[in-house]
């Protein structure tokens, strides 16, 4: 078949294909999670100005691989109010859109109940943005990463659409799809994604699933805890504790 | 076979092959190797170089701070808050030579990209996770900006590095006074240069009897009186210290505008303010050291000290007789009378 025509004789000849030439890692050795504590976030958002400056995101507020998300319930109200970082009135009490900060306007509200919950790409183990792409320009890694080869995105932006997360958006200077790596290029150095490693109270947890005493893990073992409309069928990887129903 | 069916073979046979060529001509060698992807294209993503480095990429040039900062309450690795270095001071790789984070490709590290960014504005910084709002969990350090600090910096008392360590403003202004003036430095930060408060709940210091606030010092210091902050700074203080600081304050001449007076709340005041009078003088300066001026004292302080005498949080026996019977609209009153009396 075509298939096995473009695939390097030497690689056809000798069985599997060598994993990924990236120094000092083996990605069969790994298969990567995340985890959110909702409980400990104080909706600093220390992570969504660490993840643009240490992948290179444009800094206005409305492009970003992973946000923070206030929910609010007032009293005598049904819905929760919700806003993030690129509301008006925050970017207003930010001062200006390369700067991220959650205006207190609830502070003199009758406030019921009211929690952060950050969020970012699912790495989900059957990606819909993936099924979608008419180039392969973005798949799933051997180790549980959904990447975007920059290269081959023709900027259709399918995936947009198609992830249920809202967890992607379009790089107007680079005319690709882009979002979160799970910071791909520090995680394969055996450093922290940048988000967890700025985090200050410990609300983002990231480790190794099968390493059994990794902070993942153990996150996972020792908390009831739930992944983000599971009945899309994409079976994300960003496990959550203390959140409500109305967060999807 | 007819020729123009042969043709049709011929020319479906070409373009397949055509395609074909086409399709290995243009597919990228590694496209396949793991999945419908340009296999390179893992490694390619995986070169990229990580800009935020870690505080042990700090420690070697800066281990004084980097000592400091992992004895304080920043560094609290027990209960998982921890502070990193690059979360105030922006990540240490990967800028260019305007100090911006242009691709990794051209990025160039700290130090050799040039000094990172000292936050100037602890006001604004602070605040980001220290601010009180709904939402955050109660065990986070919250604050109430405006009363707890009003305009003033946060860096003025507290060590950014180690924020529960009171900052010797002094020190930190490279004055290398000791004595009295060096200490006088640290309760500059609330109480003002020149003995008057940069915020209305906290006490103006400046003429005040001597005698009423070295009691005053050493209650904080043995707990009698209580205060989150007084506490902290009272015990650092040797009585020879307390008699100095109080003496420098005394000598002071308190300078405030006498701005609510003849308003219809300070006449009420005034009218109440005979029982006052006895001890605390009918100008508001009381005639025995021990007690204290009320004159020009700021008005939301004097209404905290009616209110915590009345609930029992402050406790004297004279005093909680006295603020039994005021109503909150007396002791408003009162406190905008004294607040605004004529200081001799």
């Amino acid at each position: 078949m075509a298939v096995k025509a473009v695939v390097p004789e030497a690689h056809a000849a000798t069985g599997p294909t060598p994993p990924p030439a990236i120094p000092g890692y083996d990605w069969t050795q790994h298969r990567w999670g995340f985890g959110v504590d909702a409980t400990k976030c104080i909706g600093c958002l220390r992570c969504v100005e660490a993840c643009k400056r240490e992948n290179d995101v444009a800094a206005d507020a409305h492009h970003f691989r992973t946000w923070v998300e206030r929910y609010v319930y007032l009293e005598g109200e049904d819905k929760p109010r919700i806003d993030s970082h690129h509301d008006p009135v925050n970017i207003e009490a930010s001062g200006s859109e390369g700067e991220y900060r959650f205006a207190n306007r609830y502070k003199d509200a009758k406030v019921e109940k009211a929690f952060f919950v950050p969020k970012l790409c699912n790495h989900c183990t059957h990606p819909a943005c993936v099924q979608v792409c008419p180039t392969g320009a973005t798949y799933k890694t051997e180790d549980g990463v959904v990447l975007i080869d920059h290269n081959y995105c023709i900027g259709c932006q399918y995936c947009v659409q198609a992830c249920p997360y809202g967890a992607r958006f379009f790089n107007e200077r680079k005319q690709v799809t882009d979002k979160c790596t799970w910071c791909y290029h520090r995680i394969t150095k055996g450093l922290q994604p940048a988000c967890v490693e700025v985090c200050p109270v410990g609300a983002r947890i990231f480790g190794d699933l099968k390493d059994k005493q990794s902070p993942i893990s153990q996150f996972i073992r020792n908390n009831r805890t739930y992944v983000l409309r599971p009945e899309s069928g994409n079976a994300p990887n960003v496990y959550y504790v203390g959140i409500d129903k109305d967060v999807v | 076979m007819p020729k123009h069916i042969s043709r049709l073979i011929i020319l479906l046979v070409t373009f397949g092959a055509a395609a074909y060529a086409a399709k290995v001509f243009f597919t990228a060698d590694s496209f396949y190797a793991y999945g419908h992807y340009r296999g390179k294209s893992v490694a390619e993503i995986a070169s990229d170089k990580p800009k935020y480095k870690g505080s042990e990429y700090c420690q070697s040039c800066h281990a004084e701070r980097y000592a400091e900062w992992s004895k304080g309450v920043h560094h609290s690795v027990e209960i998982g808050k921890v502070v990193q270095c690059e979360v105030c001071h922006q990540a240490a790789g990967g800028r260019d030579a305007g100090g911006m984070f242009q691709h990794v490709a051209t990025g160039i590290d700290h130090p050799a990209s040039g000094k990172l960014p000292v936050p100037t504005d602890s006001l604004k910084l602070c605040p980001l996770c220290h601010e009180k709002m709904p939402g955050r969990p109660a065990e986070q350090r919250q604050i109430v900006i405006a009363t707890h600090a009003g305009t003033q910096q946060c860096t003025a008392c507290h060590n950014p590095h180690s924020p529960r360590m009171i900052v010797v403003a002094g020190a930190a202004a490279g004055q290398a006074e000791t004595g009295a003036m060096g200490k006088a430095a640290i309760c500059a930060g609330c109480h003002g240069g020149e003995g008057v408060s940069v915020n209305p709940v906290w006490p103006n210091l400046a003429g005040q009897h001597s005698a009423y606030l070295v009691d005053a010092l050493k209650a904080y210091r043995t707990g009698a009186r209580q205060s989150a902050m007084m506490s902290a700074t009272a015990a650092g203080l040797s009585d020879a210290d307390i008699q100095s600081l109080s003496d420098h304050y005394a000598a002071m001449k308190l300078k405030v505008a006498a701005s609510a007076a003849g308003s219809a709340s300070a006449a009420a005041g005034k009218a109440k303010a005979d029982t006052c009078a006895t001890c605390h003088g009918a100008e508001g300066v009381s005639g025995n050291p021990a007690w204290p001026s009320l004159a020009g004292q700021q008005k939301d302080y004097l209404v905290g000290a009616l209110k915590a005498y009345q609930e029992g949080v402050r406790k004297n026996e004279i005093m909680a007789g006295m603020a039994k019977g005021l109503s909150d609209a007396d002791i408003d009153a009162l406190a905008t009378y004294y607040s605004s009396a004529t200081v001799h």
